[in-house]
C-alpha cells in the first residue's frame, strides 16, 4: 500500500526491538548434541574397550594386532574363568529366584499395612540399597562369622546367597509396590465376593496385575546379584570366587586373559538383544490390543 | 486389598530386623571391645585402643580423599546427569523402557572389569592408540584425574535415572502455564522444572555419594594403589582379620550415611525416585 512518490524509511525488525537469536540457537543445539553424545560416548568407552580387546588377536591388551575371535571359543579352555562364571550364574539365579518370590509376597504383605507401618518398613527397605556396600558386606560378614563356631564352613555359596538375597529383595519390593498401589482395590474385592479363597485370589488376581513390576523387579534383582563386588567380597570363603572376585584378584598379578573380555562382550550382546526381543513382544502386544479396540 | 495379608510383611519385619540389625550391633560392639577370634565372652572388656587409628595421618588423608572425591564426583554428575537427563526428557520418547535401556546397559558389564578397560586406556600404550594413532587422554592412570573420570562415569547412570523420573513426572500443564503466564523458556525452567525435579536430583546425589565415598576398587585400580579412600583401609583391615578396626571405620561410614537417608526422606518419603 505504497504512494507512488513518497518515500520514508520502513522500521526494520531489530528497529521494533527483535533480536536475532536463531543462529545463537544453532550454535547452542551444536553444542547440546556434542555434548550430550560425548557424554554417552564415555558411559560407554569402557564396554567398547572391552569389545575391541575381545577381538584383538593379541594376547597384549595395550596393542592391536588383528581381528581374530579365537578369545571367544578359548573361554571354555579356561578352567578359573569358566569356574567363576559359573559360581556368579549359581549365586545370582537363586538369588534372584528367591529374591523375586520373597520380594512380591513381602510387598503385597505390606502393602496391607496401615500407611504409616508401611513408610516405617519402607525406611528400613531402603536400608540395604542406600547403606554403603563395604558397610553391608562388612557387618553381615561380622555375623557370618559369629556363626562360625556352629558352622565352621558357613562361608561360601550360603553367605553368598544370604548377603544377595539381602540387598536384592529391597529392589523387587520397590518395583512392585507401586504396581501395587495402581492396580484397582475392587479387583480383590470382587474376586472375594465371588468366592474365591484369599490366597488363591492374590495369586489369580493381584499377582498377574502386578507382573509388569515383578518382572522389571526380577531385572534389577537380577543386574545388582550379577555385578555385585563388594559385598561379595567380604562374604565369600572356601575359595567360592565370583567373576568380580576373581577378575579384581587377577588384576592384580596383571595376566588377565582376554576370553574375559570375549564373555563380558558376549554379555552385553545377549543382554541387548534381550531387550529388544522383549521391547517386540511389547509392542506387538500393545498393536494387538488397540487392534481389538 | 484387604487386611488378610498383612501377616506376609512379618518374615519381612523379623529379616530386616536380624540382618539390618544384628550385624550393626556386632559391628558397633567390635568396635568398642577387644572381642577377636581368640578372646572368649569372660575376657571381653570395653576398650578404646582401636580409636588411636582415627587419629593416625594415613586415616585422616583417607577421609579426605573420600569426603573430596566423592564431593566432586556427586558435583560433576549432577551438572552432566541432569543435563543428559533434561534432554531425554525433552527427546519426549514415549518409551521410558528405550531410555532406561540406554542407560543401564553399561551397568550390565562387570564393573571391577570396566574400570580395568579404563585402566587400559588411561595409559600411555593403549588399545585406542594403536588403532587410531592418538592417545585420547594421554597417560594419566594413576592420577587423581584418572580416578575422578572413572568415579563420574561409572556412577553418572544413578544420577541419571532419578532426575528422569522426577522430570518425567511433572505435569506438562504446569509448564504450560508458566509460560502462559510470561515466563521465559529459561524462567520457567528454574522456576518450575528445576524445583519439581528437586528431589530425583537429592535422590541422585546421595546415591553416587555415598559408593563413591565408601568404594575402594576404582581408586584402587585407577589410582594404581596412591589414592586411599577409606574404603582401602577398611579392605586391608580385613585382609589383615583386624576386624575391630575395620568395624570401627565401618561405623563412622555408616554415620554419614544414615545422615543421608534422614536428608532424602525429607524429599522422598517412601523413595520413589529410587527407582
Amino acid at each position: 500500500m505504497t504512494i507512488k512518490g513518497v518515500s520514508y524509511p520502513v522500521a526494520t525488525l531489530q528497529e521494533y526491538g527483535y533480536r536475532d537469536y536463531s543462529k545463537f540457537k544453532a550454535v547452542v543445539k551444536v553444542l547440546k548434541t556434542v555434548l550430550f553424545f560425548s557424554i554417552l560416548f564415555m558411559l560407554y568407552l569402557s564396554i567398547i574397550v572391552i569389545a575391541i580387546q575381545s577381538i584383538n588377536a593379541s594376547r597384549i591388551s595395550s596393542s592391536f594386532s588383528s581381528i581374530s575371535l579365537t578369545w571367544y571359543p578359548n573361554i571354555f579352555q579356561e578352567e578359573d574363568l569358566m569356574r567363576a562364571i559359573r559360581n556368579t550364574f549359581l549365586v545370582s539365579s537363586i538369588a534372584t529366584i528367591l529374591a523375586t518370590i520373597m520380594g512380591t509376597f513381602f510387598a503385597v504383605g505390606m502393602y496391607s499395612l496401615t500407611k504409616k507401618k508401611r513408610q516405617g518398613l519402607m525406611l528400613l527397605n531402603n536400608v540395604p540399597i542406600l547403606n554403603a556396600d563395604i558397610v553391608t558386606g562388612f557387618s553381615l560378614m561380622l555375623m557370618f562369622r559369629l556363626l562360625m563356631p556352629l558352622f565352621p564352613n558357613i562361608f561360601g555359596l550360603f553367605t553368598l546367597v544370604m548377603a544377595h538375597l539381602f540387598f536384592t529383595i529391597p529392589y523387587v519390593i520397590l518395583s512392585v509396590m507401586p504396581k501395587l498401589k495402581e492396580t484397582d482395590p475392587n479387583l480383590m474385592d470382587a474376586a472375594l465376593d465371588l468366592g474365591v479363597r484369599p490366597y488363591k485370589a492374590l495369586i489369580k488376581v493381584v499377582i498377574p496385575a502386578i507382573k509388569a513390576g515383578i518382572f522389571s523387579g526380577m531385572l534389577l534383582a537380577l543386574t545388582m546379584s550379577i555385578d555385585d563386588f563388594v559385598i561379595s567380597y567380604f562374604n565369600t570363603g572356601g575359595g567360592f570366587d565370583n567373576l568380580s572376585i576373581w577378575i579384581y584378584a587377577v588384576i592384580g598379578r596383571r595376566n588377565l586373559t582376554p576370553s574375559v573380555y570375549a564373555f563380558s562382550t558376549l554379555l552385553t550382546l545377549f543382554t541387548l538383544i534381550g531387550l529388544m526381543v522383549y521391547q517386540f513382544l511389547q509392542r506387538q502386544k500393545k498393536g494387538r490390543k488397540s487392534g481389538i479396540l | 486389598m484387604g487386611k488378610s495379608f498383612k501377616i506376609l510383611a512379618i518374615p519381612y519385619q523379623v529379616w530386616l530386623s536380624v540382618l539390618v540389625f544384628i550385624p550393626l550391633v556386632a559391628m558397633v560392639v567390635i568396635s568398642v571391645t577387644n572381642l577377636n577370634s581368640t578372646v572368649t565372652l569372660s575376657e571381653l572388656q570395653f576398650t578404646m585402643e582401636h580409636w588411636v587409628l582415627l587419629t593416625q595421618r594415613p586415616t585422616l588423608i583417607a577421609f579426605r580423599n573420600s569426603l573430596i572425591y566423592a564431593g566432586s564426583t556427586t558435583l560433576i554428575s549432577f551438572v552432566l546427569g541432569y543435563f543428559v537427563a533434561y534432554q531425554i526428557f525433552r527427546l519426549r520418547i514415549k518409551n521410558k523402557f528405550i531410555v532406561l535401556t540406554i542407560v543401564i546397559l553399561p551397568m550390565w558389564s562387570n564393573l571391577i572389569l570396566r574400570t580395568e578397560a579404563l585402566l587400559n586406556i588411561f595409559s600411555e600404550n593403549n588399545i585406542l592408540k594403536s588403532i587410531m594413532g592418538f592417545s585420547l587422554f594421554g597417560n594419566i592412570a594413576g592420577t587423581p584425574t584418572a580416578v575422578l573420570i572413572g568415579l563420574v562415569f561409572t556412577y553418572m547412570p544413578f544420577m541419571i535415572l532419578p532426575i528422569y523420573t522426577a522430570l518425567e513426572k511433572i505435569d506438562y500443564a504446569l509448564e504450560e502455564a508458566a509460560l502462559d503466564l510470561g515466563l521465559t523458556p529459561m524462567q520457567s525452567f528454574w522456576k518450575v522444572v528445576f524445583p519439581l525435579s528437586f528431589r530425583g536430583v537429592v535422590t541422585g546425589s546421595i546415591l553416587v555419594f555415598l559408593p563413591t565415598m565408601a568404594g575402594f576398587a576404582i581408586p584402587k585400580i585407577l589410582s594404581k594403589g596412591r589414592i586411599i579412600f577409606i574404603g582401602n583401609i577398611i579392605d586391608t583391615k580385613f585382609i589383615y582379620t583386624n576386624y575391630n578396626s575395620g568395624a570401627l571405620l565401618a561405623v563412622i561410614l555408616l554415620i554419614f550415611i544414615l545422615g543421608s537417608i534422614l536428608l532424602m526422606t525429607r524429599f522422598d518419603k517412601e523413595g520413589e525416585t529410587l527407582l
